[in-house]
């Protein structure tokens, strides 16, 4: 389970989150939606320790990430794997090197056989040929990439696999297939998963439970239906105001 | 009118000096820590080592011919009149261990490995792959630092010494075929110099401008910031922060030659 207690964060010099508390629930899909610049992927980086809360506390499995020595940051990080907005593919290896990396360190020493089955498996779970295993990411369109980076992020069956803005940048058709692959691989892997979008569509379609943020505070939390819902003024004001792009 | 605060820049600047002093000595320690792990770096730091050795061999050698050139026209044209000619030689041998080897090469890397490195490195930092890296539970330091720093280490001491055997052998064929000496006086003049201490400073140089190239430019590019722009202003800062270290190292280093001798 992750807990994310009471966040702070100041961000050149203005408040970016404002005390956020978000629990999330193992086995289920949270989205976290909101508008461009609130934060959202700030608080996604927090809970891999990519940044440290000014105050406030976040918990995976009991371990604070905030104040966790080496040894407890390796073991959040074995069990967490990260879809980031841009791929962040590895852009000098190619794509069977970059599907290795989200191995552990020294997993692959002596056991080639099994980790190409790994690399295999997973580039079948986001479908993609064989043939990708070869290329570089630059070789790759945009949806390619993206799918090769959430194979990347499941190949090390983590139990909890953080998405942000997995469909930024795609079109219509790569966005819808990208939410699809998202569902299908977290039934799959069994994963825990947290997605951060502004995009409304994604969101309904991904998420067991969405929190929207607002002001650096959660402003709602629920179920798609409750958020449909509801007349929370920041909810009603987001999902007014967001465009339509078809079902996903 | 409040009166100025004419302590407030230094004090910035001693402030800035200071977070940056202390970001490079923790890149330092971390580095020497990862050293103990051998295994995770071993094959990243041979890819390293043929780009920064095999591959810039061909400009380290040129630069070593023309520096022997040049050396052997400015000594015999500087020294020669009223000195035997065979100081041409010993001015040839001698600039090029104590000086023009070391540097030139160290300079020639500088633009070529130094601004590689401090851009690769600063892609990958605005595009998120340091992020990443930590994220999947690696370490920056060895993954990408090391393998570098170890490689350009210990390659710098074969390039260095290759270039010092080209500008000898340049310098040689300048003095027989321009200026007029015989093989003798060449080979006379050179023996005359050589002692073991210049090539000892010269191979001391070799080590500490390898690590100061690669690690500088290492550090630099792990602190890139603002996109494409921002990853040329790290390849800029890289070389110019490496040439400066090259000449503030080469005065340091000056006493360790006379312990040499």
């Amino acid at each position: 389970m992750i807990r994310i207690i009471g966040v702070h964060k100041w961000l050149g010099g203005r408040p970016v989150l404002s005390g956020v508390d978000l629990d999330v629930r193992e086995g289920e899909t949270l989205a976290i939606m909101g508008p461009s610049g609130t934060g959202k992927s700030v608080l996604l980086k927090h809970i891999v320790g990519l940044f440290d809360p000014d105050a406030g506390d976040i918990l995976v499995d009991g371990i604070s990430v905030p104040s966790a020595d080496r040894a407890e940051m390796a073991a959040v990080r074995t069990r967490t794997a990260y879809v980031f907005q841009n791929s962040a593919l590895f852009d000098s290896m190619t794509v069977r090197g970059n599907l290795l990396m989200g191995l552990p360190p020294g997993f692959c020493r002596g056991r080639a056989p099994k980790c190409e089955e790994l690399v295999r498996t997973a580039l079948d779970h986001v479908n993609l040929e064989p043939e990708v295993l070869t290329l570089l990411p630059a070789e790759l369109s945009g949806g390619m990439q993206r799918r090769v980076a959430i194979a990347r992020a499941i190949i090390g069956k983590r139990r909890y696999v953080l998405y942000d803005e997995p469909t930024t940048g795609l079109d219509p058709v790569n966005a819808t297939r990208i939410n699809r692959l998202i569902a299908r691989v977290s039934e799959e892997v069994d994963a825990t998963s947290i997605v951060v979008t502004h995009d409304v569509e994604s969101a309904f379609f991904l998420a067991d439970r969405i929190a929207l943020l607002s002001d650096g505070v959660v402003a709602a939390e629920g179920t798609p239906r409750q958020l449909r819902e509801t007349d929370n003024r920041a909810v009603r004001e987001f999902l007014d105001a967001a465009p339509a792009r078809g079902p996903a | 009118m409040k009166a100025p605060n004419l302590l407030a820049a230094p004090g910035r600047s001693a402030r800035v000096a200071a977070l940056h002093a202390g970001r490079v000595g923790m890149l330092g320690l971390a580095t020497l820590r990862a050293l103990a792990y051998p295994r995770r770096y071993a094959l990243e730091t041979v890819h390293h080592a043929k780009f920064i050795g095999l591959d810039s061999l061909p400009l380290v050698l040129l630069m070593g011919a023309l520096s022997g050139a040049v050396m052997a026209q400015q000594t015999m044209y500087q020294l020669s009149p009223g000195l035997p000619r065979e100081i041409v030689a010993g001015g040839v041998v001698g600039g090029m261990l104590t000086e023009l080897g070391p540097v030139l090469t160290a300079v020639v890397l500088a633009g070529r490995v130094g601004a590689a490195i401090g851009a690769e490195l600063g892609t990958m930092k605005v595009t998120n792959q340091i992020d990443a890296l930590l994220t999947m539970g690696r370490d920056p330091v060895v993954e990408l630092v090391v393998p570098r720093v170890v490689a350009g280490t210990i390659i710098l001491i074969p390039l260095v010494m290759l270039a010092n055997a080209m500008g000898v052998f340049s310098g040689y064929v300048t003095s027989v075929g321009i200026l007029g000496l015989s093989t003798a006086e060449y080979v006379d003049g050179a023996k005359g110099y050589y002692h073991h201490g210049a090539l000892i400073f010269s191979l001391v140089k070799a080590v500490a401008y390898g690590f100061a190239i690669t690690f500088i430019s290492s550090h630099v590019g792990l602190r890139a910031s603002g996109g494409a722009a921002g990853v040329g202003r790290t390849a800029t800062r890289a070389v110019v922060a490496i040439i400066v270290s090259i000449m503030v190292l080469d005065t340091v280093l000056g006493p360790v030659y006379k312990t040499l001798t």
